[in-house]
């Protein structure tokens, strides 16, 4: 138990100076949601910042509207590529906003600036697939009122946003009642299967010709524009004069089409966001960035090592506090309960909630996702140790006491080693626990294998999903298999037979 | 030696000793006996400070039992329960070694020492590795008897300490430690209810029942001096199968 604890205490050591080159970090941070078009728009902008020889590094496929704006604000990340409606209506939630002088003087208050429009629309649509189209007449949106059956998935930020389907309904009274929220991606494929009737769309998503999907028109106009723009931190013109000017070369440059072929590149063809953002840079600036081709061992390595910096440092940090937390918990049943309450509220928190809710504390990346791993890491670690030290027969604690020990002494001497076996039981399933659940870790940009599983989910790359689930599963077997090592050379032999224990 | 003054413990409201008071002198063999429920045990960790009592004082050594001393002064007495009371994870030498070894004795004394406790109590080497749950209960005993003995204390309190155990190991036992009780000169203090028990290893009795003390006395005198009915019906009461199958003939 002390060896094991020295050995904790050296990895978290070691650890330490990736933990502060993270934080003294100054290069530009471009953000971008999760779906690919901003992802290949980030790349874009990386790509075009690094080649006029400016510092830049793109943290992709963050999360959702407010994660971005949230980032942004927090200077977590520097630029993003987002859209009109969105910022008005979903962002700043106003109605009188009418022009893009007006949003730029709204912006300005949050001490953000914007360029001109890239040059292309990507407006909400809802998309059938011909055969519904066909069997059900649809053309306009307001079809959709004779037919109250059909189904529809939306994204949950549609589902939710202020533009989108409440809204929707409202303006269009339409009477749906089955709707559900899932991920844009997945939508595609329940279109495709049946379990969906409709879907909303990008309508520069590159899926709409591939599936030869049919758009209904918003023949009553309820979508505003969503003209693609740049946002970024006005204080970076400090540190940066020349951005405004870098950044506002992109504007413009864009079309509908043009974009619906980039997102298409991706998607269809298949290359990377970056080969697609090198190809348009190319084309448009005669400029040749280097992109680094990473290879599946390259990605393997720097996602173990973001997985296992995660677990390491959250997992080592939960042992320390949780098992002092189950010593005190252990002494008074009032204590006990108490703190068993708070770390099993803790542990009821939807992880996806709990590591935005990070955000405005501690930003984005690694920092939240730490902290959010150490929480839900807690609970098994607490509870073992707390029942492991109840646990010790009467006899054992009175003859403990009888021979005069002092209370660390008997913790130290008797009572910890007794409970070394269930103390040991709660970090393996913390570890293990904590092994799954740093996968989320890439939402927030933390990295590790979660990246690569949300961008096969993006990019509907099974493959991709398989190289970051099946490390992670190999992970989570190594950890158990390392514990039951542990508890083989550290579990006294007096204890290896637990029903001598109890007896 | 040990003096208790009007003490009484209470457990909610159950009041389980009543304004009782015990003087046990050095160097006596006493035997703490009566039916469950008298209060033999209580009185035992009264005693030792395992517990407190509501009323009265507890003196060990000529100096009141206090919070503040309780820990040094369950290092100059021993103790033994029924089951021994072994840790698990410890093997019986170390089990013996630890409380010498937590206080920095010196480790020859504590070799020459563990050498002669081994020899009193017929403990072989190799059962002084084993770990408790590979010992018999005999050997269980043996093993804490010699970890209360240990760091050579003046007062010895053993909480039926043969009550496991089957009754050829019983008496094999109890032969063992009338030899060790006189040879060391400890004062002990025992609880039991075995009658026998504690004719064969008792200076004095004290015969409980309720939470007092009914008589306080040497065996000879409690069988021909009795001060109250209960003693020779609690006398009486533990018949041997020999008697028992006399009164079968008649």
């Amino acid at each position: 138990m002390i060896m094991f604890r020295k050995l904790v205490w050296m990895v978290l050591l070691g650890l330490l100076p990736l933990v502060l080159s993270a934080v003294s970090d100054n290069t530009i941070r471009v953000g971008s949601k999760k779906f690919t078009e901003s992802v290949i728009l980030g790349e874009i902008i990386t790509q075009h910042l690094q080649s006029n020889g400016i510092k830049a590094i793109h943290q992709d496929q963050l999360g959702g509207t407010r994660l971005l704006w949230k980032a942004l604000l927090q200077g977590e990340i520097h630029i993003y590529p987002d859209y009109s409606g969105t910022i008005i209506h979903e962002i700043l939630q106003s109605q009188n906003i009418d022009s893009m002088a007006e949003l730029r003087t709204a912006l300005d208050a949050f001490g953000i600036s914007m360029i001109d429009p890239l040059g292309f629309n990507n407006t909400y649509a809802l998309g059938v697939t011909q055969a519904v189209a066909h069997r059900y007449h649809l053309n306009n949106i307001s079809d959709l009122l004779r037919h109250p059956e059909l189904r529809f998935g939306f994204t949950n930020e549609f589902m939710d946003r202020e533009d989108g389907w409440p809204s929707l309904r409202d303006y269009y009274q339409l009477p749906q009642k089955k709707v559900r929220g899932l991920d844009h991606d997945l939508a595609y494929k329940g279109l495709e299967s049946g379990s969906i009737d409709l879907m909303d769309l990008y309508s520069t998503d590159a899926e709409i010709a591939y599936y030869k999907l049919h758009i209904l028109a918003d023949d009553q106009n309820h979508f505003p524009e969503y003209q693609a723009v740049v946002l970024y931190r006005s204080d970076l013109e400090q540190e940066v004069p020349e951005i405004s000017t870098v950044i506002g070369e992109l504007s413009g440059l864009f079309s509908d089409s043009i974009m619906t072929n980039l997102n298409s590149g991706v998607k269809i063809d298949g290359n990377t966001e970056a080969q697609v953002a090198q190809n348009f840079l190319q084309h448009n600036f005669k400029t040749t960035t280097s992109i680094q081709m990473s290879t599946i061992f390259d990605r393997l390595l720097q996602s173990t090592r973001e997985h296992l910096f995660l677990v390491l440092l959250s997992l080592g940090a939960a042992i320390l506090v949780a098992i002092p937390l189950g010593i005190w918990g252990s002494k008074n049943p009032t204590t006990g309960q108490i703190i068993l309450s708070v770390v099993g509220v803790i542990q009821t928190i939807p992880s996806l909630a709990l590591l935005v809710f990070m955000i405005p504390l501690l930003g984005i990346g690694g920092p939240p996702a730490l902290v959010a791993l150490f929480l839900y890491s807690l609970l098994p670690i607490v509870r073992n140790t707390l029942t492991g030290l109840k646990d010790i027969p009467q006899d054992i604690r009175e003859s403990a006491l009888a021979l005069g020990l002092p209370k660390m002494a008997r913790l130290r001497l008797v009572e910890l080693p007794l409970a070394t076996r269930s103390i040991l039981a709660g970090i393996k399933t913390s570890a293990v626990i904590n092994v799954g659940t740093a996968t989320l870790g890439a939402l927030i940009g933390a990295g590790g294998y979660g990246q690569a599983i949300l961008t096969g989910i993006r990019l509907d790359d099974t493959s991709l999903i398989l190289e970051g689930a099946i490390p992670a599963a190999a992970l989570a077997l190594l950890v158990q298999w390392l514990f039951d090592l542990v508890e083989h050379f550290f579990l006294s032999p007096g204890l290896k037979n637990s029903q001598e224990l109890s007896s | 030696m040990i003096q208790l003054e009007h003490i009484s413990k209470r457990f909610g409201d159950q009041k389980i000793i009543h304004d009782l008071s015990l003087h046990i002198p050095a160097y006596e063999t006493v035997i703490l006996i009566g039916p469950s429920g008298c209060g033999k045990s209580t009185l035992l960790r009264l005693m030792i400070g395992l517990l407190l009592p509501n009323e009265g004082k507890v003196s060990l050594f000529q100096e009141e039992l206090t919070l503040d001393n309780v820990e040094s002064m369950r290092q100059k007495v021993g103790f033994v329960l029924q089951d021994g009371g072994l840790f698990p994870h410890l093997t019986a030498s170390q089990n013996i070694r630890l409380m010498a070894n937590y206080l920095e004795r010196d480790s020859a004394w504590i070799r020459s020492r563990l050498a002669d406790l081994s020899e009193l109590s017929h403990i072989s080497d190799n059962l002084l590795e084993r770990y408790p749950h590979e010992l018999s209960g005999g050997q269980v005993q043996r093993v804490a008897l010699m970890r209360a003995l240990m760091l050579d204390p003046d007062i010895l309190f053993l909480d039926e300490p043969l009550g496991a155990l089957d009754p050829l190991h019983r008496v094999a036992l109890q032969e063992d430690m009338k030899i060790i009780f006189s040879q060391l000169e400890k004062t002990v203090v025992m609880v039991t209810h075995d009658m026998g028990e504690a004719a064969s290893l008792a200076d004095k009795i004290v015969l409980m029942r309720e939470g007092r003390i009914i008589q306080y006395d040497t065996m000879s005198k409690l069988a021909s001096e009795p001060t109250d009915p209960f003693v020779l019906e609690f006398i009486n009461a533990q018949r041997k199968p020999w008697q028992y199958l006399e009164d079968q003939i008649k």
